[in-house]
């Protein structure tokens, strides 16, 4: 089994890989300091098992095994973490395993035993739970076999095609897999809806106008890849993108 | 922790007021007056006499209310050490008691005095009656002073509770990171994992003093100093501090533990979540006869929820609070790039 040791604090991984080296069966093939290189991490050395720390700088853990399960075979996620009532809660229901630190080396064996039968699923209920910070600082697109994370405050509008989500960003464009459904539900602080298809990031519209056929546009800030971009509203949305563009 | 325990028990034992104290008998005294007045008011309807009713009635009511002050002072500690219900059934089948036994010797005084101090009932009318009216006023009174003494009670209850909060200073996190840190340490560098393990049990140690308690800011930046270690060993090259603290008179009284936080929440909510971490700047200085000192960090603008540290700070709040009230105060800068927390207190060097 290889496992990819996730933590912030070298201590905590040299712990984590010491355990690992007196269990036989298991093989720490990587260390990441945070989610984003944990992520990049999975896709280059496709490890089995992620003992992922929760409470890291930039991406955190519980955002880093949202990314992972969306890859093919996602690996089996195993938490570690200090103290964190709500999310250990949240994982006592919904059978996630976790290793509470200091770390126990029978626990951890137990956890990665049940990790490696369980694969890693059921994460999309955990992040429900109160309590567990749940929004995403990212978005992530599948390019081929590889996971490209989309910053949030890079995008500047998403759009539905028939099946997928397409993610307009200052680097270009992705599909992901998330509907836009919950997108708005996740961010709908940030994005406002403009038609059934649509959600615009409310900081980058520049400006609403009339279209000679009496429709109601946004026009995007300039400073996206490809210059202004003008997105019609619906009717029915028009008063709501007023509203939120007024509380701006 | 005895010291601790003893000295709320005695406080909350005190159930009843303390009858020799001027400003206890003066208020006895005025009650009396005022419940005189009411029974006159109701009794008489004669005009021009309704003084010389009062005057009568507030004698005799002194009469009764004087002897049983003297008794609740004299019997406090023996009412008292019988426990608390108790303790308020016992006044009032004392001071009743009392209250008959000075109506039989009024009515007997006015068969000496038959001319000048007439009685307008029978024997066992004016018993009755003095019985009746002593065990309603008697009764109310108790259930005053019972009431409160609960609410006295509550208070100090209230302040123990909130100083046992404020005891409980030590984030779990921390300490169990910590514990996690030296486990590894064990077997990588088993002489750092021993001054690890010293660290964690001095900090602890003076986790777990008293809070009254103020201290010198040299130990208070000792402790800092400690709990710095702790944090470098498992923060690594991504946790620096910078202490700016020269000027200040090392010698100066400080609310014990409050600075020790600040730093702890600085790394929390700062320096831990930077990826490539940051400097805490712990900065002093000396403004006329108050101290000054600030603790900042960057701050990760990652649009993070950040009410944690709300309970560190109240908790420092209050310490100032009761320490120095108005002299005393605990400012937050909230920018966009830095947190700040200035604490601003009276220079006392004498103290410690």
């Amino acid at each position: 089994m290889k496992v990819l040791v996730v933590d912030d604090e070298q201590p905590a991984r040299d712990r984590l890989r010491q355990l690992l080296e007196d269990m036989p069966g298991y093989e720490a093939i990587g260390e990441a300091g945070n989610g984003e290189q944990a992520v990049r991490l999975c896709t280059e050395l496709r490890p089995d098992i992620v003992l992922l720390d929760i409470r890291m700088p930039g991406m955190d853990g519980i955002e880093a095994a949202h990314h992972l399960n969306t890859l093919e075979s996602p690996p089996a996620v195993v938490f570690t973490t200090a103290y964190d009532e709500y999310a250990i809660d949240a994982f006592e229901a919904r059978a996630i395993g976790y290793v509470l630190k200091p770390v126990r080396r029978s626990r951890l064996e137990g956890a990665l035993q049940h990790a490696a039968r369980v694969g890693g699923s059921a994460l999309s209920e955990v992040a429900e739970q109160p309590g567990i910070e749940t929004r995403r600082q990212h978005v992530c697109a599948r390019v081929q076999d590889e996971l490209r994370l989309i910053p949030i405050a890079d995008i500047s509008h998403f759009q539905a095609d028939q099946k997928y989500v397409c993610v307009h960003h200052d680097n270009g464009e992705h599909l992901i897999d998330d509907s836009l459904k919950s997108l708005e539900k996740e961010f709908g602080d940030l994005f406002v809806r403009i038609h059934r298809a649509a959600l615009v990031a409310v900081s980058r519209i520049d400006r609403l106008e009339r279209t000679p056929e009496g429709k109601v546009r946004v026009v995007l800030r300039d400073d996206s890849h490809d210059g202004a971009k003008q997105l019609i509203i619906s009717r029915r949305h028009v008063a709501e993108v007023r509203r939120r563009l007024k509380n701006v | 922790m005895t010291a601790t325990q003893e000295s709320p028990d005695q406080e909350t034992q005190a159930y009843l007021p303390d009858f020799c104290a001027a400003g206890t008998l003066f208020v006895v005294v005025l009650v009396a007056e005022l419940v005189a007045i009411v029974l006159t008011l109701a009794a008489h309807d004669t005009p021009g006499r309704f003084l010389i009713e009062l005057s009568k009635s507030s004698f005799f009511i002194l009469w009764l209310v004087l002897p049983g002050s003297a008794l609740l002072c004299r019997f406090k500690r023996r009412l008292e050490s019988s426990g608390k219900t108790r303790a308020f059934v016992l006044s009032f089948v004392l001071l009743l008691a009392m209250c008959l036994a000075v109506a039989e010797l009024a009515w007997q005084l006015t068969r000496i005095f038959g001319e000048s101090l007439i009685i307008e009932d029978t024997h066992t009318g004016f018993l009755f009656r003095t019985f009746a009216i002593g065990s309603i006023v008697i009764a109310l009174a108790m259930r005053y002073l019972y009431i409160s003494s609960e609410w006295r009670r509550s208070i100090v209850l209230e302040a123990q509770s909130r100083i046992s909060a404020l005891q409980a200073l030590i984030r779990p996190h921390f300490l169990f990171n910590s514990m996690n840190t030296i486990a590894s340490l064990t077997r990588s560098d088993p002489r750092q994992a021993e001054e690890a393990v010293e660290d964690l049990s001095d900090l602890l140690r003076a986790n777990l003093r008293s809070p009254k308690d103020r201290t010198s800011l040299k130990e208070e930046f000792e402790i800092a100093a400690i709990y710095q270690r702790i944090e470098k060993l498992r923060l690594g090259d991504r946790l620096n501090i910078r202490w700016d603290i020269g000027d200040l008179p090392m010698r100066a009284a400080i609310p014990s533990l409050t600075i020790q936080p600040l730093i702890e929440n600085a790394i929390y909510h700062g320096i831990e979540l930077l990826p490539d971490g940051g400097e805490v700047k712990v900065s002093g200085k000396r403004d006329g006869d108050h101290l000054v000192i600030a603790v900042s960090n960057p701050v990760a603008n990652v649009g993070r929820k950040t009410d944690g540290n709300k309970m560190a700070m109240s908790n420092i709040r209050q310490r100032y609070e009761l320490a120095y009230g108005s002299r005393a105060s605990v400012d937050v800068d909230d920018g966009a790039d830095t947190y700040t927390v200035s604490l601003r207190f009276p220079l006392d060097e004498a103290a410690i």
